[in-house]
């Protein structure tokens, strides 16, 4: 190995997280000296993408109870070898990509902005997030207690789809069509919805528009938030709601999100990493940072790495997680990965004419949809379903992502909510699980980490941390704006075809 | 130019340790360059494109460098993606180099895509009578076990730069399903509308 101690470096970042890849994209052309470190031996930390065998080395690795920690509590489910049909089995370890970044990125968030002005979208590729269904009882119909039995309806992409939408009533209708009419342009509206910014999203949709419950779920549904919709917010909600709407349309009819493939961040990760190399950077994984001693203004900063090495630095961009912070995170998610043995292709079936076949789904299950004697549910569950277009499987299967808010029944909540969707999924035959991965992410209650889309609040951190770097007199326009880089040469090469 | 960006194009990558010349390679076949004061990691080449035709039908090469990844060992699962052949380059006058190629195999052959043709290059035969110290034979050896192309070349002083790459378009070109596996779908979305000038497509 070379010595990272004989350079000076400019800039020395901590993690190959999504943020702090940005960061060494955003740098990539500043002419620094970056070098960027990762403790563990792959990239993406939070954000990371996995085969099966990786995945079965970060669940030794965050299968124990931790407070402070990124993840806790992983574990693996698999069926007996012996059981599963040969055809309905998992394949080898490298056919799979279980990611823990899906999230979906909204069409006009930033990020997909500046991966263009950056260029590095063109090492991506990015597909359709299309149908939204929700778990539910069709309101019109009135079934007695007994004969209840919730169904997969595909949530209305746009107005038309409302109009012809026969589970809602005229009056209804009129009402949601004001209330849409009104959400995407709230900013402008700030009377109807500031008194009640604080008041809960359902008591604003039932006071205000006297929308009924049925339409209240189905407009909370599009927040995707993890909370009780009763805690939802007005002012958290209606953005949300707005970006939405908003979204569809964007990048092509019928859809408003979409995903890198290959496992979404990560892969956004590994890409803004190479560019970081491009730009002369130097990539050390395996290695993290042991003990940091700061030497006063104008003196470079000495760095411990894990490797025993001490390197000295001018700027050090730490990682999320502060290591010295002892006190437990507010907020933890319950999650389960899972593969199953179905294409789930009805799932995905387009209802827009010109869309892109779309690669995941969104399944919201609102509370009290799942509930058993045993099992409360009160919070929505949330599944991405991600078919094999995505990379992430071998054709015929599907990566299932579910998630909730965590409590001491969320796990098997979220059992039930794959049960339910397996059971009502109606191509899907005798569709089974062919591997779970359980486990629990924490950190601070807003923390972009714990959203289900890309939240923009990253790239504010990344500009923030990439301005502080630059130092004074950079123009905050040049960031993550860049040309093509120089080897598309035009030469035409004389046909030198070897014979036959 | 424009009718170019029609050709079907053709992902090659180059690995193999530090120092073997893959870089030296890649500029002499593109650029018919060599600079022997440049010892250092590669900075700021991302991709060469080049335009290869073989069988009388042209084929735009993206050929991908290491951007010095290979150093620590750190080349990601995404530099791979969609690669339909990977050129591993070694030094013969630097047996280490050589006796790394067996983990770049491994690496190659669990991250490209299934089918993605290998070839083995070994880089600078201009030191062949000086300094050369892994022999001809060890080197076709190596590619027989696995089963793919091999050649010497010099960067330097131009010999066989063309073979590598004549020789695995060659290949991959034979292989209709390969090129099949990496076109894209009707599922990508494109964010930047194809005639554009870079700018982004929002309604």
């Amino acid at each position: 190995m070379e010595s990272l101690s004989e350079t000076q470096w400019d800039v020395l970042i901590e993690g190959t997280g999504l943020r702090q890849s940005l960061l060494a994209l955003a740098l990539s052309r500043s002419g620094k000296k970056i070098l960027h470190v990762d403790q563990n031996g792959y990239y993406g930390d939070a954000e990371a993408a996995f085969s099966l065998q990786e995945a079965d080395e970060w669940v030794e690795q965050v299968k124990g109870d931790s407070p402070t920690g990124t993840f806790r509590n992983a574990s693996l489910w698999k069926p007996d070898e012996e059981a599963s049909k040969e055809e309905r089995k998992l394949s080898f370890s490298r056919a799979y990509t279980l990611t823990l970044s899906p999230q979906i990125i909204y069409t006009r968030s930033q990020l997909l902005t500046q991966l263009v002005s950056s260029k590095v979208y063109r090492q991506l590729e990015f597909q359709a997030v299309g149908n939204w269904w929700i778990y539910t009882l069709p309101e019109a119909e009135a079934v007695s207690e007994s004969d209840q039995k919730a169904i997969l309806k595909r949530l209305p992409n746009g107005r038309e789809d409302i109009f012809e939408d026969e589970s809602i009533e005229n009056r209804a209708k009129r009402s949601l069509m004001k209330f849409l009419k009104f959400v995407v342009n709230y900013e402008e509206h700030p009377e109807i919805w500031q008194p009640h910014a604080e008041s809960s999203l359902s008591d604003f949709l039932a006071s205000q528009f006297q929308l009924s419950p049925y339409l209240q779920t189905l407009i909370a549904a599009l927040t995707l938030s993890l909370d009780k919709p009763e805690e939802t917010s007005v002012g958290y909600a209606l953005p949300r709601i707005e970006r939405h709407l908003t979204s569809i349309g964007v990048f092509g009819p019928g859809f408003g999100a979409v995903l890198p493939k290959w496992g979404g961040g990560a892969e956004i990760s590994q890409v803004a990493c190479r560019a970081g190399a491009v730009g002369g950077g130097s990539y050390v994984l395996g290695t993290g940072i042991k003990t940091v001693q700061e030497k006063g203004e104008d003196q470079p900063i000495e760095v411990e790495l894990s490797n025993g090495e001490t390197v000295k630095t001018k700027y050090l961009a730490r990682g999320s997680e502060s290591k010295d912070d002892t006190t437990p995170s507010p907020r933890a998610l319950s999650k389960i990965i899972a593969v199953v043995s179905s294409p789930f292709a009805s799932l995905f079936e387009s209802s827009v004419e010109g869309s892109p076949l779309a690669a995941v789904s969104v399944v919201v299950f609102p509370p009290n949809t799942l509930t058993t004697d045993t099992i409360p549910h009160t919070h929505p569950v949330y599944i991405m379903v991600h078919s094999s277009e995505t990379g992430e499987c071998p054709a015929g299967q599907c990566v299932l992502y579910a998630t909730t808010l965590y409590s001491p029944t969320s796990k098997a909540l979220l059992d039930a909510a794959l049960q339910a969707l397996l059971n009502s999924a109606k191509d899907i035959g005798d569709a089974k699980l062919l591997y779970t991965l359980s486990y629990e992410q924490q950190g601070p209650a807003s923390h972009p980490s714990l959203d289900l889309a890309f939240n923009d609040q990253v790239l504010e951190d990344v500009a923030q941390e990439w301005d502080a770097i630059m130092g004074e007199g950079v123009d905050p326009a040049t960031f993550m704006q860049f040309e093509d880089r120089p080897g598309m040469n035009d030469d035409d090469n004389e046909g030198l075809a070897s014979a036959n | 130019m424009a009718s170019d960006e029609s050709l079907p194009a053709l992902k090659i990558l180059m690995i193999g340790p530090s120092g073997a010349g893959k870089s030296a390679l890649l500029i002499r076949y593109c650029d018919d360059q060599f600079d022997s004061e440049s010892s250092t990691a590669t900075i700021g080449v991302d991709f060469k494109v080049k335009k290869l035709s073989v069988h009388g039908t042209a084929y735009r090469l993206n050929l991908l460098d290491t951007a010095g990844q290979e150093r620590f060992r750190t080349l990601s699962n995404s530099y791979y993606r969609g690669a339909h052949g990977v050129i591993l380059v070694y030094d013969i006058s630097n047996r280490p180099s050589f006796q790394a190629m067996e983990r770049w195999f491994e690496e190659a052959e669990t991250n490209a895509m299934p089918g993605a043709i290998l070839y083995l290059v070994g880089n600078k035969m201009d030191k062949a009578s000086s300094s050369r110290v892994v022999r001809y034979e060890e080197g076709e050896e190596l590619a027989r076990r696995h089963g793919c192309g091999f050649c010497e070349v010099s960067a330097k002083t131009r010999d066989n730069v063309k073979k590598p790459f004549v020789d695995i378009v060659d290949q991959i070109v034979r292989k209709p399903e390969l090129l099949k596996a990496s076109s894209r779908r009707s599922g990508t979305v494109a964010l930047v509308e194809p005639e554009g000038t870079g700018s982004i497509c929002a309604c």
